[in-house]
């Protein structure tokens, strides 16, 4: 759908601000009330959900009127679906979509941001999210023996992710998660140079034939390898494959599961046992592509029934994060001994952004790394000691943060707490 | 016209250039073509602004929250967006009240309170409003009566961007009262100006600190009966409208609602589904259920005895008043979701926006038994007409309203949903507000608030209020900068604006 296509949600936006906040019930006092990075660093109406959408309903009835300030505004977005959910708490309406296909029209009119563009160049030539990534894709198995899933049988294909591939500091979370799957006796492989880009970032960023291109290649790979079920590590990896791929009717049966639902369901089948214990007090944080935007996608097809009743036929419904993935992960860190888990005030379909989505950090790394200061806080006002994420993106956006800040809370990939109670 | 690159660098000067912009985007997503936003961070900053707007002739308009789309100033403005405004300066519990900025909104301020035993009104249009004192009825007024009653001392930036320290807070750094010492300017307040701090009166709390709630969004339940809590929530419907008001005056007089909301059933299946096409299928179920206009009550007791004692004398009520109970209520998942949904105000959107994008209000505080329900009754009977034309959302039609300090006082209204992007909708609405107001005026049931009829058709009205006003108004805002509608000040989202027109 295009964005002319949402023009009767950005209609409905009554400007009552919701989307600023995290669920009205959830808010628990003055403190971690917002739900938007957005809105919360840069104060304008303009950088709110509901100013989005003022924004396209202004430029879809005059037209496109491109000025610095307005990509400024629209590059500024984490695309975290925070404001979506909020809204949709109460009213039936599309918020995160529209927002989505219009930085998707300023892409396709040539209004990019130069950073992301440079992402996308990385893309194109090395099929990597990774500006400057130096070797192979799959180097950091190097040595490991494990299975090409691309030639051999295998009943699980460990999609790694760009940054886990290329990014020195993360490529302990492949290794991570070999060892899991090998202590389990999956018998799983990797495509190694063969792999590619999920396209998920791309999409984010509002290039989206880069991700249909990214995405086909693909579902071309696994096809042929006969691959039934994917696993990734990755949030972004997790939502592209999941949701987008499905989206845009490319998924076909392909299981798709994320690395936290594919432990549990490991420990709760009996075959990984978590014996050591790791004592540590943790806070857990979703991931927004994990989370509330990893919720299955939802196929409709409709018409709005005549009338005022903002309604369909047939009747629409809504992905409001209802089933985002938010157990499994908090169901394997409870399944360490010793490993204490407090939450967060903003946790689940209302957690607020690491900072690091829709490109932020390639385009505007201090704001992404303001995003993760603010969620460092909240974490450390649990009393926690370290923070647990299932995302590399998170994980590394946080470490940024943290080594500017001084901050000692320590951050962990969820893999890297199951490797050390294995 | 644009301000001049050297006015503006004054006003830069002031609050940051990260804080002030007249870029169009910006200005499209206040849908107003002719302002400049300045977000001012503190009070000097707020009286700076205000006397460079004197300085230069240049009108200004002050906003906290914001609710509504469609409040669009006609002529070149410098707009402050008090959202870097958003502390809450202090919650006194001895003397029961609390300080807040313009831009703390309610479910911040009530999630503190919760911990601390303790309530503040919210405005009927939610918790994502301001938490300023002044003006808004809320839907448990019962117990915290309502916005302004409740204003204490007040902080404020006159019209000529003079700092006003209010109430006690003039004499004695403390703000536990809005008089004195000296004359009050509680009315004046109403006149401009920007209210950068204020107090509001809190009240006894008896619910839990936190309420347990479980499940995701939009869907979110309780983990715990209410009555398990000493809290109980009915929906009770009446033969008729005098029925309903003999049930609301004992209730009154009887001192046991915690809130007593004249829902009608529209706002009930609103509060407790998550999609229109749910609403709309539970509003025909409801229709067919209640026997005719009702109310919705909370019981909240102090200790198991107290809650028992009050449940007890609502059924005594309610078995004198001829009282039908909606059995859809008594199942504990729908109590719940209207308890925590009706305390914490947090679906008011989804009684008004949800259906058709936008909807427009008459409302009426005061004496609500004796004419005002009679009025909105008649206005009621025009919505109905609305409806059977086909140019509103079709609900239940009913005028609705709430309690106040026990029955003391009350809030009346009644609102049309339609689509504000349809001329011929609008169109009949604004005919039909405007039809309800000279009602309520010619008829002496009420005077509706502006802006629907102008000052100088309801000021002869009311003792000539509007040439006091207009005196006042020359004394405060010689310059004539400040807001001019005669009624709007900072706290301004739920003071009569419900209407699609904003006129000056």
């Amino acid at each position: 759908m295009a964005l002319e296509d949402y023009r009767g949600d950005v209609e409905m936006c009554c400007r009552c601000s919701a989307c600023k906040h995290i669920p009205l019930q959830k808010v628990k006092g003055v403190e971690h009330s917002y739900s938007c990075p957005s809105i919360s660093r840069y104060n304008f109406h303009a950088y709110s959900g509901s100013g989005r959408l003022l924004i396209a309903k202004e430029m879809l009835t005059n037209g496109f009127k491109y000025t610095d300030k307005l990509l400024d505004i629209v590059y500024n977005c984490q695309m975290c679906g925070a404001c979506d959910i909020s809204c949709k708490y109460a009213m039936d309406m599309e918020v995160l979509e529209p927002i989505n296909e219009f930085r998707i029209r300023c892409v396709e009119d040539g209004h990019t941001n130069p950073a992301l563009d440079k992402v996308i160049t990385s893309l194109r030539k090395q099929g990597a999210m990774v500006p400057g990534a130096r070797g192979k894709r799959g180097d950091w198995a190097s040595g490991l023996n494990l299975k090409d899933a691309t030639r051999e049988k295998v009943d699980v294909l460990y999609h790694v992710g760009c940054l886990t591939s290329y990014d020195k500091d993360m490529q302990k979370l492949a290794k991570a998660t070999v060892k899991i799957l090998q202590k389990a006796s999956v018998n799983f492989g990797i495509a190694g140079d063969a792999e590619s880009c999920c396209g998920g970032r791309a999409y984010q960023m509002g290039y989206k034939e880069d991700f249909l291109k990214q995405a086909r290649k693909n579902m071309n790979m696994i096809k042929k390898a006969g691959i039934k079920t994917l696993v990734t590590s990755c949030a972004e990896g997790y939502q592209a494959f999941r949701v987008l791929y499905d989206k845009y009717n490319l998924k076909g049966d392909l299981e798709v599961l994320h690395i936290t639902e594919y432990i549990d369901k490991l420990i709760k089948e009996g075959k990984l046992k978590l014996n050591k214990k790791v004592n540590l007090n943790v806070t857990y944080h979703d991931p927004c592509y994990l989370g509330r935007l990893g919720e299955p996608w939802i196929h409709w097809e409709g018409k709005k029934v005549p009338g005022y009743k903002f309604v369909f036929d047939p009747p629409k419904t809504y992905r409001r994060g209802t089933y985002g993935i938010y157990e499994p992960p908090r169901e394997v860190l409870k399944s360490i001994r010793g490993v204490k888990l407090t939450e967060m005030d903003r946790i689940k379909e209302y957690a607020w952004c690491c900072g690091a989505g829709g490109g932020v950090n390639e385009s505007n790394p201090e704001f992404a790394k303001w995003t993760a200061q603010k969620r460092i806080e909240e974490a450390k006002y649990t009393g926690a000691e370290a923070i647990a994420t299932a995302c590399p993106w998170c994980e590394k956006n946080f470490n940024e943060a943290i080594k500017e800040s001084g901050s000692g809370l320590k951050v962990y990939d969820i893999v890297e707490l199951v490797e050390k109670a294995i | 016209m644009a301000l001049s690159k050297d006015v503006y660098k004054e006003f830069e000067d002031v609050v940051g250039a990260e804080n002030i912009s007249d870029d169009p985007v910006i200005k499209d997503a206040y849908r107003s073509p002719d302002i400049t936003v300045v977000l001012p961070g503190n009070t000097e900053e707020v009286a700076a602004v205000v006397r460079l707007c004197n300085r230069h002739k240049i009108p200004f308009k002050a906003q906290s929250t914001g609710w509504l789309l469609f409040f669009i100033p006609e002529s070149d403005f410098i707009f402050l967006d008090m959202r870097r405004m958003n502390r809450i300066i202090e919650i006194n519990e001895k003397n029961m009240y609390a300080v807040v900025e313009p831009y703390v909104i309610s479910a911040e301020l009530q999630a503190e309170l919760f911990k601390r035993g303790m309530i503040c009104n919210v405005k009927g249009s939610g918790s994502t409003c301001t938490a300023l004192a002044l003006s808004g009825h809320g839907h448990m007024g019962m117990t915290v009566s309502t916005g302004d009653r409740n204003d204490l001392a007040t902080e404020w930036v006159t019209d000529e961007g003079e700092i006003i320290r209010l109430g006690t807070l003039a004499a004695s750094d403390e703000w536990f009262c809005g008089d004195g010492p000296g004359p009050s300017l509680r009315g004046i307040l109403r006149s401009g100006g920007v209210i950068t701090k204020q107090a509001t009166k809190v009240y006894h709390w008896p619910g839990p600190p936190e309420y347990p709630l479980e499940g995701a969004s939009p869907r979110y339940t309780l983990s715990q009966k209410p009555s398990n809590m000493n809290m109980m929530v009915r929906y009770f419907s009446f033969p008729s409208i005098e029925k309903l008001i003999e049930a609301e005056l004992k209730i009154g007089e009887a001192e046991i609602a915690f809130e007593l909301m004249g829902f009608n059933p529209s706002m009930v299946s609103s509060n407790i589904t998550t999609s229109n096409e749910e609403d709309f299928e539970t509003l025909e179920r409801f229709t067919k259920e209640v026997q005719g206009p009702g109310f919705m009550v909370i019981i909240t007791g102090n200790f198991p005895e107290d809650f028992e004692y009050k449940k007890r004398a609502l059924e005594q009520i309610i078995k004198e008043t001829g009282g039908k109970s909606l059995k859809t209520v008594e199942d504990p998942d729908v109590e719940s979701t209207l308890l925590f949904q009706c305390t914490r105000i947090c679906a008011s959107i989804r009684e008004t926006f949800r259906a058709g994008g936008m909807f427009s209000s008459i409302m009426v505080e005061g004496q609500r038994y004796d004419s005002h329900v009679k009025w909105l009754e008649e206005a009621a009977v025009w919505k109905r007409d609305l409806i059977k034309k086909g140019l509103i959302i079709a609900d239940d039609g009913q005028q609705f309203g709430w309690g106040e300090e026990m029955g003391h006082l009350g809030h009346t209204e009644i609102f049309c949903r339609f689509n504000p992007y349809d001329e011929k909708s609008s169109k009949a609405v604004e005919e039909w507000l405007e039809r309800v107001s000279r009602r309520g005026v010619d008829g002496h049931f009420a005077l509706p608030l502006p802006p629907i009829l102008p000052i100088d058709v309801l000021g002869p009205k009311t003792s000539n209020y509007h040439i006091w006003f207009g005196e006042l108004k020359k004394a405060f805002d010689p310059n004539r900068v400040g807001e001019q509608t005669g009624y709007t000040y900072v706290a301004v989202d739920n003071a009569g604006v419900h209407s699609t027109v904003y006129r000056k």
